[in-house]
């Protein structure tokens, strides 16, 4: 990984006797794009205003820029924001918005800054249109154009394609990954993994308060790619037969009994004849196939379903 | 600091809100003083007119009648600026910088301020444009005692206005806010305190709640007078400010 930009260890936050947030752990390097996936009030927003020091936690640390957060960390100016919906006067333009925000930040060259951030969120014709006249789309785009006028180092957003029609969702995956190779780190979450998948390169699978699973892109990925499942008796003599006699070179030994061959269109009936022809005994083949949502789901399901 | 009062200055100054508020305080001062002159009756021997009263005078009996139409003005606009921005969020795109929490409550304070001296402007200006035209006169009286007497009640609506702040900032509604700030500015607290006191012996809190220190006629040239204005407007101002900006420290913010 990367250098660590945020760490946080054993993050708990307790709303009145319920824990929204138990003992989370991750860390987070640069440049990359961390997704947070989970339900709806898994505890994604409570994790990420955490974070962006929107709330403070019950226990835990929280480190930015490897240093430790605590009341009024200067670090926080580096985060831009987007949680839930964003903070915008509805009877004000995008213009006036952007500018009081960029008088809170002490910006001199205000007029240049905002006007390019309007044009790279793709407002710049939207001068005299108020707020509160604005669709979903435009909305976000502004919230995010609104994180951004600090220049931060980290991006959080929140949900951000919430309520959006399909261009809409496409535009603000191409800005994230715009911003991205600008060398900005970005955590986003989401309950759409399927959408997650096509901008995260880090993965963390929230439900009810905790993190139950945490992935690189390429893992999730192998997690769930067409595969067959074979369970022999010993993993280890199954292996020099698949590797020289079925020519198989993607595959994984996941326990002494298990291997996964991802060559998905070998056909099952060829890898039984071959294996029992060398007297491997199968007790078991499946072929596997899984979409990300699926995956998700089924990983929801066996830590207990949902919290409703 | 200076950065989030700044911002909050531009806020108030482009808010049209707020000039359509002192619009309507300054035509009903003007339209009070119309009334006040033409259902004027004559006294007894020694009362004094209010048509012939100086300004500083005017001021106090203005002062001294429920409701305190400054105070309900006052109120309605600092629980405005403070719940539009909570109600929007727009504090999340600064609030997590150095200090924000803590330098936001003291803007908030300061442009309290600032509205509740274009109050006293906007009252005195129409007080003296209307005298001027409904009592014929604008005398203002004594310059010393009439600054004494504006200091000494803008500190007290200040204060006033600090006390709705953090009520607004504690209750996070709009409309319970605005209750608060109504009640309080019709001194229900206030005989609520100085019923229980002719009750309980040896209380004598009710001459140093904010409303009522507003509502009683004060000697300004008397210098115990001008240390009970200065000590209560003072002592609410620093409380108040206080429990606002570390409940705001503490606070976790949607």
């Amino acid at each position: 990984m990367a250098e660590a930009i945020i760490e946080v260890s054993q993050l708990t936050k307790q709303f009145k006797g319920k824990t929204a947030v138990r003992k989370v752990e991750f860390k987070i390097g640069k440049g990359e794009i961390f997704g947070l996936i989970g339900q709806n009030g898994a505890g994604k927003s409570t994790l990420l205003k955490m974070i962006a020091g929107l709330i403070s936690p019950t226990s835990g640390e929280i480190k930015l820029f490897d240093r430790p957060v605590k009341d009024n960390h200067p670090y926080f100016e580096r985060i831009g924001v987007l949680i839930e919906n964003p903070g915008l006067y509805p009877h004000h333009t995008a213009y006036e918005n952007l500018e009081l925000i960029a008088i809170s930040y002490g910006l001199t060259n205000r007029k240049e800054h905002i006007n390019k951030l309007l044009k790279l969120v793709g407002l710049e014709g939207s001068n005299k249109t108020k707020v509160k006249n604005y669709s979903m789309g435009m909305k976000q785009r502004l919230g995010i154009a609104a994180a951004l006028i600090g220049s931060p180092d980290v991006l959080i957003l929140d949900e951000p394609i919430n309520g959006l029609d399909p261009q809409g969702i496409s535009e603000i995956r191409n800005m994230i990954l715009e911003l991205n190779k600008t060398g900005m780190t970005i955590i986003i979450s989401s309950h759409i993994l399927e959408e997650l998948s096509k901008v995260a390169t880090q993965y963390a699978i929230v439900h009810q308060g905790e993190i139950i699973e945490h992935h690189s892109r390429e893992q999730l990925l192998l997690q769930c790619e067409d595969r067959i499942e074979i369970e022999v008796d010993k993993a280890s003599s199954a292996v020099p037969i698949l590797e020289q006699k079925l020519h198989i070179n993607h595959y994984k030994v996941i326990s002494e009994r298990m291997v996964y061959v991802y060559d998905a269109h070998l056909e099952n009936q060829h890898i039984i004849k071959t294996l029992v022809e060398s007297g491997i005994t199968i007790h078991s083949i499946i072929k596997h196939k899984q979409s990300l949502e699926q995956y998700f789901l089924a990983r929801i399901e066996s830590e207990g379903g949902s919290r409703d | 600091m200076i950065n989030i009062l700044k911002m909050d200055f531009h806020r108030f100054k482009s808010n049209k809100m707020i000039y359509i508020l002192l619009l309507i305080f300054f035509a009903f001062q003007i339209f009070g003083i119309f009334m006040l002159g033409k259902y004027e009756q004559p006294g007894e021997s020694g009362v004094m007119l209010i048509s012939s009263m100086n300004e500083s005078q005017f001021i106090q009996v203005m002062m001294s009648q429920i409701p305190l139409w400054p105070l309900i003005y006052i109120a309605v606009f600092v629980v405005y600026f403070y719940m539009s921005e909570h109600n929007s969020g727009f504090y999340k795109n600064y609030i997590s910088m150095k200090h924000a929490r803590m330098y936001t409550v003291i803007s908030k304070i300061l442009i309290a301020g600032l509205f509740t001296l274009l109050t006293f402007i906007v009252m005195i200006a129409a007080d003296m444009i209307g005298r001027s035209i409904f009592f014929n006169h604008a005398m203002i009286g004594d310059g010393g005692y009439f600054t004494k007497l504006l200091i000494g009640q803008f500190l007290l609506h200040w204060a006033f206005s600090i006390v709705i702040l953090c009520i607004s900032i504690i209750s996070k509604s709009l409309i319970a806010s605005i209750v608060v700030g109504f009640v309080l500015s019709l001194n229900v607290f206030g005989m609520i305190v100085t019923v229980l006191e002719s009750i309980i012996d040896d209380v004598h809190l009710s001459s140093f709640l904010i409303v009522n220190t507003i509502l009683s006629t004060r000697d300004f040239d008397n210098i115990n007078d001008l240390v009970h204005v200065a000590s209560v407007s003072i002592v609410f101002i620093v409380i108040f400010s206080f429990i606002a900006i570390r409940y705001k420290i503490k606070e976790d913010l949607k």
